[in-house]
């Protein structure tokens, strides 16, 4: 009798707890879609904009692709891509040999690297737009640097580094160490080690360091402002366009659409090399 | 090089001497030697922590030793001389087996730093395959053999660059046991046609037994006894070495008078005869250990033999274990439990008498250190 009663309780108390599990599966998905929603939405509609007649009302359609080929006869644009791409690659190669230096370096010192971390990642919470100004104020007013190309560079670099540390570090941190004792036992001296052990291990965090720096240097806008000196980015001259009132706006939806699936494409490529050798 | 290796030939392959490392507080090593003729096959057996391994790797150049008066492998110094430069190689407990490399270049990798040209590494590659019965893995992927396979390969890739000596630190240590047993036999095997020298650290006594003609037992950084596996077995220098060795029963009791050849030693109220190890002559009142290895017990019903050079100790049997191809039967005593093993598994009686030859019954000191300064 009183096992029977039991059960039932029992039963009771699971079919509660799977009636739980189903709600909260159900919101976690809910959430997830708002989520993506609200992230995309505005990229996904400023797609829509860049093929609608006319594109300042906000509203979609009727479709076209005028402004495309608008885009590509006024090619005003094109020389600020093309320092972008510049700076973008000067500084996605930076990431890529100081992250490797120092992510391969910090698993292995202990606590000193946990500190070390602590000090290369909190400059990602201070502003973009502070970090621009504390720049100028440095560098400029105070050391007195020109601006210019150079301290984009410099400015994209920093703001890129963490990003491509991190990127070192997931790799690095179970990279096996004793890898490279038995290859020092097999006759490979230091250099070699670090070409045909470590370094191969590692390339897909390297590889993913030099995405992470390429993409947040095309798209820095805060820093540059404050930096550019006589230099037009990209995104300068795409948030000047845009903010200026003129017939070019309806442009820079084209353009930007353009970037953004650019983007999209390179970080796909970035997280996918990241995440492979886990699977290996 | 081939005239001046023959003119070297009795020399030793490996000279350690009066080596001593320390990790912080922590001594692991103190001022141990070791010489190996060339061509041996001589394991490292310890507990762990003895500082077996850290021996390994202060012959690999792969640990730095804190002092060290002399270290040559095959003659030449090689104290400076870092790791990459030794000609030693090493087979790890956890293989080091490289992920992102094929079965293949990883057997090639000490070829390639060693700058030979492809097509003879790829020779050698596939002889050291053959040699290890894995012919046809060479464009296999690392994660795809299994635990015995990596072992193998690992083998094949430390002795592919022909060295001098041959480090294998536990090697097998992460197999089972029937690939365990094989294993064994495969490195006796490949060492006797090969001819190279081998140093084995393992923990495991009967690996220790199997493989080779020497044991160096090693405890808390020190070599307790250096012999043939006969002699840590019949004659342990000390009672780490008897119960390290498994012998089953070892007992502990004050000499009680020692006269041409047989000793008397008073155990727990009994006089135990039995025959002090070479080199050792107890005096009258010292603490001696007594082993006796349980294939040297009989138990009988009848009263104690009159003849001497038989200790006979009043016994009640208790458990027996079925061990496969033999039983081990614990007797309680009034010296201790002692464990008889026996062929057949005759009825046991009520109570009786243990009796063994004091011929095997080995006496030695309770403090050999102390005993020799």
């Amino acid at each position: 009798m009183t096992d029977a009663l039991a059960g039932a309780a029992l039963m009771r108390v699971a079919r509660r707890e799977s009636a739980m599990l189903r709600l909260a599966k159900a919101m976690a998905i809910a959430f997830g879609c708002l989520g993506v929603l609200l992230m995309y939405g505005p990229v996904a509609w400023l797609a829509l904009m860049s093929v609608s007649e006319r594109p300042l009302t906000g509203k979609p359609g009727p479709f076209t692709l005028a402004w495309y080929e608008k885009l590509f006869a006024d090619p005003r644009w094109l020389d600020p891509l093309l320092t972008s791409l510049g700076i973008a690659t000067i500084v996605s190669i930076l990431c890529m040999i100081t992250a490797t230096a120092v992510g391969r370096t910090l698993p292995h010192i202990g606590r000193t690297g946990a500190w070390l971390l602590l000090v290369f990642l909190v400059v990602l919470f201070v502003p973009g737009v502070m970090l621009g100004v504390d720049f100028i104020m440095f560098y400029r007013l105070f050391l007195g640097v020109r601006t210019g190309l150079w301290s984009l560079i410099f400015a994209h670099f920093v703001w890129a580094f963490p990003f491509a540390l991190l990127g070192v570090l997931v790799v690095a941190g179970r990279f096996d160490t004793r890898l490279l004792e038995s290859a020092m036992d097999l006759g490979a001296g230091r250099w070699r080690r670090f070409r045909d052990i470590e370094m191969p291990l590692l390339f897909p965090g390297i590889l993913s360091a030099g995405f992470f720096g390429f993409l947040l240097s095309l798209n820095e806008l805060p820093r540059s402002i404050y930096l550019r000196g006589g230099t037009t980015t990209l995104p300068l001259f795409q948030w000047a366009e845009a903010s200026s009132h003129t017939t070019m706006v309806p442009l820079i939806y084209g353009l930007s659409t353009l970037i953004t699936i650019a983007s999209l494409g390179l970080t796909i490529i970035a997280l996918r090399q990241l995440f492979k050798g886990g699977a290996a | 090089m081939a005239a001046t290796n023959s003119n070297r030939l009795d020399e030793p392959i490996l000279v350690v001497r009066d080596t001593t490392k320390r990790f912080g507080n922590v001594l692991a090593l103190d001022r141990v030697s070791l010489t190996v003729p060339r061509g041996d096959f001589v394991t490292l057996l310890g507990p762990s922590g003895s500082g077996k391994t850290t021996l390994l790797r202060i012959v690999a150049g792969l640990e730095t030793p804190s002092e060290i008066v002399d270290l040559k492998i095959s003659g030449q110094d090689v104290r400076e001389i870092p790791a990459n430069h030794r000609n030693v190689a090493t087979v790890f407990q956890h293989y080091g087996l490289f992920p992102h490399m094929s079965v293949g270049k990883n057997i090639e990798y000490g070829l390639l730093v060693r700058k030979r040209p492809p097509a003879e590494r790829r020779r050698r590659a596939m002889e050291a395959l053959e040699m290890v019965r894995l012919p046809d893995k060479y464009d296999r992927r690392v994660h795809q053999l299994s635990g015995g396979e990596r072992q193998r390969i690992a083998l094949a890739r430390a002795l592919v660059t022909e060295p001098d000596i041959l480090l294998l630190d536990e090697p097998l240590g992460a197999l089972d046991e029937r690939l365990r047993r094989d294993m064994q036999v495969e490195l006796l095997r490949l060492q006797k046609s090969l001819g190279t020298t081998f140093i084995l650290v393992t923990h495991s006594q009967e690996e220790a037994l199997t493989m080779s003609g020497r044991i160096v037992l090693l405890n808390k950084g020190r070599i307790i006894q250096d012999g043939s596996p006969q002699d840590l077995f019949d004659r342990p220098q000390s009672r780490f070495v008897a119960d390290f060795m498994g012998i089953e029963n070892v007992l502990e009791g004050r000499v009680s008078s020692c006269k041409s050849g047989e000793t008397i030693v008073a155990v727990s109220g009994a006089d135990i005869v039995g025959q002090p190890i070479p080199g050792f002559s107890p005096s009258v009142g010292e603490s001696v250990f007594l082993a006796i290895r349980a294939e040297r017990l009989r138990i009988s019903s009848g009263a104690a033999p009159a003849n001497a050079g038989i200790n006979s100790v009043r016994c009640k049997p208790r458990l027996r274990i079925y061990k496969g191809n033999h039983y081990d039967t614990e007797l309680e005593t009034q010296v201790g439990t002692l464990v008889c093993r026996q062929v057949d598994a005759g009825a046991l009686p009520e109570t009786g008498f243990a009796l063994w030859d004091s011929r095997h019954c080995v006496i030695g000191p309770m403090n050999p250190s102390t005993r020799q300064t």
